[in-house]
């Protein structure tokens, strides 16, 4: 058999073995045995040395001819098999994607949190600076700097908690207070709200709480009218509760505002039709403001002659009960899980 | 106030109905909190006339009576004692829906004709229980004689009755008269007040009838004496009213003092003069140790700032109060001396709050009543005296008036109403709005005159008579515009925003923020206090300093609280009943005796976490929360924050002894956390083994807070090697790290601990802890060298500070 013979037998069966060659393995232990370094093409073209000298540059290219061809062949071969295994390997690897997901460890803000954070936003691009006051007040600020001194019965109004002090000490029983310290320390413009708790002594139920969240504003300046109150309220109730709500005013008196008003915005459920959240009426009360009195403002040496301002107050707990539908105030201090977990998704 | 319909209108016809009526005053602050609609469910009920009233054949206690209501002629059977012919009486016809007279509680029913003993029974004829008007059952309800037969009763008696909130400031309006004035002032129609004749033409009386020697507290007293009086019933009408108005009828002389206070604002009071010492009265201060037994039947001490009514030797009323029983009207009174009267508003309100007495009458003279009110007020009640009792008369008046008050100019620029509301208002319909409300406006050159009414002491300022006439106009043209001119910056509050972050980060660890109350009592404290009576957590106080609440709500709980921790534990403990497993904060303040006026309140995050780690689930690996899930979640916050923690061991009476730290930042305490001890978890009712709980004070982290700097960008890959240090058992892993630390030196980026081995391959006593480093160099990629020369030192730096060996 001449050495062309030889290798020709040697392709004809290497390429049938790799044909059969099932998978990936199976291909890789035929290149081992003809293409490894003791495989018979490599063991073939090691002996090419020992061939008669006439015959060795034949045998040599047509043995470097055969290893390029079973490589390639090879080569095709793995590519396929490969391709093979690796849609094998991924149908093998199916999930029911249906299945729950695995839960990132989150927790939830306080709705009460949540409120203040975004009123402190929309006011801040109102121009309002959100500041903090102390919980526990003198009476000075709490009542009598406000126009509510104590041989008038508004300060009934007020169910006060009181601490007990050589002087009157209260828990705030609103946010108010810090109107005066803010306007004793600056002078004006002055735009600001003031979140945090207040305490009455009242009973609780559904709608009563003795703790519970306020947001005072307050803007003082020349030219500022009730006017500006409306818009600025109406401003409020568009980015909380749509672009096309109406604020009403409604005549009320809270000492330290003249004119003094409850405010409530048209119901967003029925559009001001009346609907069952809003009794029938189209409105829902959302707190009182009015321009401040001019007490008020001389209480802490402005001239009310040349300074105007108003000021509001906001129940936030209220407010997050309209948004959300909690029918319940008590639910916000119960901090009962169930509860809370609602308020994980954005407001 | 309740403010029947039919009696307002009286005074002004507003052309509305009682619905749009009371919109239109509370838009204008009159605030009508509830409407009650009198016979509104009186269907089938007529004014009906008894013809006859005959015995029943068959049952002694019963009657048949013939009733007439218009084309209806019916035969009823009734057991009413009081049942007569001749009488106007309400006739229900089958259908008529009416209230159980027998049933403790309101509960409507249907009338159907029905047969008593043998006699069919066609309608009823009903008491004033069975109607709604009131609890009386004994028998039927007897109408007026002048009542129309056969009209339905709601036109004869139905009402509405509108409850408004009247606001401190109001005391014009605290009347039905008051309230009449405003409608006819917001509806611009005339208002008709009732008659009330002047009484200057009476004999004047003895000389000492009145004395007022505390004119300073009594501005105005007028006495007038009548004798011939009979007390008695009085009548059906005024009852009724009274009734509706929530006022409870006496006898005639007591109801028309309440009827005038309710339709003027005027308390007035009826003094029998029989019993008054010389038939006198003196105004004075109480003397002291002077007692008086008041008409509620207690006795109470007076005190010489208390103004009294006295006669020639002792006190007989309250000034402004509530009368005495000694002079009080009686069957047997003949002749009574009816004060109308003025008395300081302050001394009122002072007077009340030193006694705790708060009438019909305080309510009123506290807001500042108008001392002209007075003679209006005595006129009517006298007039329906005189009218109610047929041969009483007027014996004597004497009005005493030593502080006379007339009405007040206040003078404004016009200008004044577009400064305040920010929209013009024209001139005519502002001097319209004022003069409807009584004021007596007068405007030249844009200066506003106006003259307020002595009964419109709220009325003192410009602003004021802006208001007035804003909520007459009404504030729904106001136009919405934003705050013009130049504004300070906005500046954002530091602890706001990082209260913020934190808890932001504390819900990215998986925990709830939760609101709690302030106040908290002995049995939440005491876990919390050492032998020395020191209190609290993170923050400790002297046990006898704790603020304290004179009138908390609860009463066990009347300390405000100095740690969140207690409140954060009670919520957990409910919250367990349900979960598996809690993570809650709570960001708020702790309140700290501070020796100013005003308490310390600082900003603390309390966190508590207790149960199982994970959620059921298919993913859940059991285990339960422990000192290292709250470390973790303390450390997040603390990296969030911008400091570097040392945890240095520690006790507290709350904490388990050998788990718990205190966290310090440079010298400050900035944090305290640590397993609490299972018998103070028990306590608070919390049955998981550990209860890991941490309190932080933002204040101070604010205070220590470095911000993010000299951030470098990395541009070579890091190399990580790891070192197995082998130190004694007693070394704190915190010393072990800072060795390695400080012998790696700059190059080490990172360093985590990633395995503690005890066992065979080491010696006994001692620990060995693998660490993983992390080293980068700015400028270049390190080289093995580089790394050896690290290792040497690290080595040795370990030997030195911590006896350590390298391992690996
Ligand atoms: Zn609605």
């Amino acid at each position: 058999m001449s050495v062309q013979e030889q290798l020709d037998e040697l392709r004809d069966r290497a390429q049938g073995e790799l044909d059969d060659a099932a998978d990936l393995a199976a291909a890789l232990a035929w290149e081992k045995a003809h293409l490894g370094p003791k495989g018979d093409v490599t063991l073939f073209l090691r002996g090419v040395g020992s061939l008669p000298t006439e015959d060795r540059p034949l045998a040599g290219r047509a043995g470097n001819a055969l290893k390029i061809v079973l490589a390639d062949l090879f080569e095709q071969r793995r590519a396929t098999l490969a391709a093979h295994d690796l849609e094998q390997r991924l149908a093998a690897d199916a999930i029911d994607v249906t299945l729950p997901g695995r839960p990132p460890s989150l927790g939830a803000e306080h709705p009460v949190s949540q409120m203040i954070d975004e009123l402190s936003d929309i006011f801040a691009l109102l121009g309002f600076q959100t500041v903090f006051g102390p919980e526990v007040e003198t009476a000075r600020y709490n009542f009598d700097l406000l126009n509510i001194p104590a041989d008038h019965p508004a300060r009934d109004v007020w169910d006060t908690i009181h601490v007990e002090s050589p002087g009157e000490l209260v828990l705030r029983t609103h946010t108010s207070p810090m109107q005066a310290r803010v306007m004793e320390t600056t002078q004006p413009p002055v735009r600001v709200v003031v979140p945090g708790r207040v305490y009455r002594y009242e009973a609780q139920d559904a709608s009563h709480e003795w703790m519970f969240h306020q947001l005072e504003g307050l803007a003082v300046d020349r030219h500022i009218t009730m006017a500006d109150l409306k818009g600025t309220l109406t401003e409020l109730a568009r980015q909380l509760f749509g672009p096309s709500r109406r604020i009403r005013f409604r005549c009320d008196f809270f000492p330290f505002v003249e004119p003094g008003v409850d405010f409530a915005v048209d119901c967003a459920l029925c559009n001001g039709k009346g609907c069952r959240v809003c009794k029938g009426t189209g409105w829902l009360e959302m707190g009182g403001a009015g321009m401040v009195h001019p007490r008020v403002l001389e209480g802490v040496g402005y001239d009310p002659a040349r300074y105007s301002g108003f000021a509001f107050g906001l129940g936030i707990e209220r407010l997050a009960m309209m948004r959300s539908g909690v029918d319940d105030v008590r639910a916000f201090a119960g901090n009962d899980l169930r509860f809370l977990r609602q308020f994980a998704r954005a407001a | 106030m309740r403010v029947p319909f039919r009696w307002l209108s009286e005074f002004v016809d507003t052309g509305l109905t009682p619905r749009e009526l009371a919109h239109r005053l509370t838009m204008a602050g009159l605030e009508a909190e509830k409407i009650e609609e009198i016979g509104a469910g009186w269907d089938k009920v007529f004014v009906g006339h008894v013809d006859r009233v005959e015995r029943h054949p068959g049952a002694d206690r019963l009657v048949l009576a013939t009733v007439r209501a218009g084309e209806h002629c019916l035969t009823v059977v009734t057991g009413a004692p009081n049942i007569a012919a001749g009488q106007k009486v309400a006739l229900a016809l089958a259908g008529a829906r009416l209230f159980d007279g027998h049933s403790e509680t309101p509960t409507l029913k249907t009338l159907k004709p029905g047969t008593i003993r043998g006699v069919r029974s066609e309608g009823m004829v009903c008491s004033e229980k069975e109607l709604g008007l009131s609890d009386e059952h004994e028998g039927i309800m007897v109408l007026e004689a002048e009542a129309p037969g056969g009209v339905p009763l709601a036109d004869w008696l139905g009402d509405t009755v509108i409850e408004f909130e009247i606001t401190p400031n109001l005391v014009h309006a605290f009347s039905i008269l008051g309230i009449a004035r405003e409608a006819a002032a917001l509806t611009d129609q005339p208002l008709h007040p009732p008659d009330a004749p002047n009484l200057t033409a009476a004999p004047a009386g003895p000389a000492n009838l009145v004395e007022i020697e505390a004119p300073d507290l009594c501005p105005r007293y007028s006495a007038t004496v009548i004798d011939g009086i009979t007390v008695g019933p009085s009548p059906e009408w005024m009852r009724r009213r009274l009734e509706l108005a929530g006022v409870r009828s006496i006898n005639n002389v007591v109801d028309v003092t309440n009827y005038v206070m309710l339709e003027w604002g005027q308390p007035l009071h009826a003094f029998d003069i029989d019993n008054l010492a010389e038939g006198r009265i003196v105004v004075r201060r109480a003397r002291p140790g002077e007692t008086i037994q008041s008409l509620d039947h207690q006795q109470r001490q007076l005190t010489p700032d208390m103004l009294v009514i006295a006669d020639a030797e002792r006190p007989v009323a309250i000034a402004g109060l509530m009368g005495g029983v000694a002079s009080e009207v009686t069957d047997e009174t003949t002749t009574i001396l009816l004060e109308a009267a003025n008395f300081d508003m302050k001394s009122v309100r002072a007077t009340g709050r030193a006694l705790k007495l708060r009438t019909d009458a305080s309510v009123r003279f506290e807001r500042g009543l108008d001392r002209n009110l007075v003679p209006d007020a005595a006129g009517r009640a006298t007039r329906l005296l005189l009218d109610i009792c047929p041969g009483s008369q007027v014996v004597a008046v004497k009005d005493v008036y030593p502080r006379l008050l007339l009405p007040h100019d206040l003078t404004m620029s016009f200008a004044e109403f577009e400064r305040l509301l920010g929209m013009r208002l024209s001139e005519s319909d502002v001097l319209g709005a004022l003069a409807r409300l009584g004021f007596a406006p007068h405007l030249a050159d844009d200066i506003l005159t106006v003259t307020v009414p002595t009964w419109r002491p709220d009325v003192t300022l410009p602003a004021d008579v802006v208001e007035e006439a804003a909520r007459v106009i009404g504030y729904d043209m106001l136009p919405a515009t934003l705050p013009s001119g130049e504004t300070a910056p906005v500046r954002r509050d530091p602890l706001h925003l990082l209260a913020q972050g934190v808890r932001r980060t504390l819900v990215g660890c998986g925990a709830f923020e939760t609101v709690n109350y302030v106040a908290v009592g002995e049995a939440q404290v005491r876990p919390f206090t050492d032998a020395a009576n020191q209190q609290g957590f993170l923050h400790r106080i002297d046990g006898a300093a704790a603020i304290r609440l004179r009138n908390p709500l609860h009463g066990d709980r009347p300390l405000l609280r100095t740690t969140l921790i207690p409140s954060l534990l009670e919520i957990a403990a409910s919250n367990l009943k349900h979960e598996t497993g809690v993570r809650l904060f709570e960001i708020a303040r702790a309140y700290l005796p501070s020796g100013d006026v005003l308490p310390d309140e600082r900003m603390v995050v309390g966190i508590v976490i207790a149960g199982q780690r994970e959620p059921v689930g298919r993913f859940a690996e059991p285990g339960a929360l422990d000192f290292f899930d709250l470390k973790g979640t303390v450390e997040a916050v603390l990296t969030r924050a911008g400091v570097e923690p040392r945890f240095v061991p520690t006790t507290h009476p709350a904490l388990h002894p050998g788990r718990a730290a205190v966290v310090l930042v440079g010298d400050s305490e900035v944090a305290l956390l640590g397993e609490l001890r299972p018998d103070v978890a028990a306590a608070f009712g919390i049955e998981a083994d550990r209860v890991p709980v941490a309190e932080i004070d933002l204040d101070t982290l604010l205070e220590l807070a470095e911000p993010v700097s000299g951030v470098r960008v990395a541009r070579f890959l890091p190399a990580e090697q790891d070192f197995a240090i082998v130190v004694a058992e007693e070394i704190p892993a915190s010393d072990v790290e800072t060795a390695l630390r400080a012998g790696a030196g700059p190059l080490a980026s990172g360093v985590a601990l990633f395995d503690i081995y005890r066992g065979p391959q080491i010696p006994q006593g001692r620990k060995s802890l693998a660490y993983r480093v992390t080293f980068t160099a700015p400028d270049r990629a390190l080289t093995d060298a580089e790394l050896e020369r690290v290792r040497d030192r690290i080595a040795k730096v370990l030997k030195q500070r911590v006896g350590g060996e390298l391992r690996i």
